[in-house]
């Protein structure tokens, strides 16, 4: 497993350095907005009903950004967990650890592609 | 005068392969500001995760119909939706403040075709481009703007 991550580790690089950039330029109005803003009832709720949250994501752009809103933030979790747990409990399990990580990272983003393809 | 030492006279008995001791987190870490500072931001990982997987589960629902969005809309009104979004904002900022105005400006290839610009001009670009789009997406998100 340990090689074959370092195989994979330009791919897990990219992913996580755009989830670290990207993801964090993305998230940060989500999470002000519909996190936040909406639930404590500053911005009214009509903002995301049913019908303008679907015209919105469902649109080709909205389906990327969509995408982009749950895989990079899940890469860069996935890549930072396997970092905190080799600072933690040394490199012994690093292959087991990252392998799980990077596995459900792939898992969420698939059916991510799934969740934004059946929008 | 003393005789010079032989320069064998600290080796092993018997020639082996050389071991280096594991690298190990030191046990005062959370005393020492710059590995808090450090595990703090690989900390981050875990919010975003889960943050990643909640919009995953909030972009299910919008493609299973009104009844189910309406549901999970209303759900994150409860206080541990919210203190979650609350430290994810909170991690958002600081993984912003420390990639974005530490990290980035140090990071431009220094061999490559374009200029190395300075760490000022960089921090405002990164950080003007993360205002823009936040608030673009704001203000969509918040129908302020496109109907």
């Amino acid at each position: 497993m340990k090689q074959l991550l370092l195989k994979l580790e330009p791919i897990i690089w990219l992913l996580f350095g755009a989830g670290l950039s990207l993801g964090t330029i993305l998230l940060t109005g989500f999470v002000l907005v519909v996190g936040l803003a909406i639930p404590m009832g500053l911005v009214d709720s009509s903002a995301v009903d049913y019908t303008r949250a679907h015209a919105l994501a469902s649109s080709a752009f909205g389906r990327l950004v969509a995408l982009g809103l749950i895989a990079l933030p899940i890469w860069k979790g996935a890549h930072h967990m396997r970092s905190l747990a080799v600072d933690f409990n040394g490199g012994d399990r690093d292959g087991a650890v990252g392998g799980f990580l990077y596995t459900a990272a792939a898992v969420c983003s698939l059916i991510g592609i799934v969740a934004v393809i059946r929008l | 005068m003393a005789r010079a030492s032989h320069p064998e006279a600290m080796a092993p008995p018997r020639k082996g392969s050389t071991r280096t001791a594991p690298p190990q987190m030191p046990s005062s870490w959370w005393g020492a500001p710059r590995i808090r500072t450090y595990l703090l931001f690989g900390a981050t990982g875990v919010v975003y995760f889960v943050a990643g997987t909640v919009v995953l589960h909030l972009v299910w629902v919008l493609g299973k119909g009104p009844e189910a969005w309406d549901v999970a809309m209303s759900s994150l009104s409860h206080p541990l939706y919210l203190l979650f979004h609350a430290l994810t904002l909170i991690s958002l900022v600081f993984v912003g403040i420390r990639a974005f105005g530490t990290m980035m400006p140090k990071m431009q290839p220094r061999n490559g075709p374009l200029p190395v610009l300075p760490g000022g001009a960089v921090r405002g670009l990164i950080y003007g481009a993360w205002g823009i789009v936040t608030l673009l997406f704001s203000l969509v998100l918040a129908g302020k703007i496109l109907p």
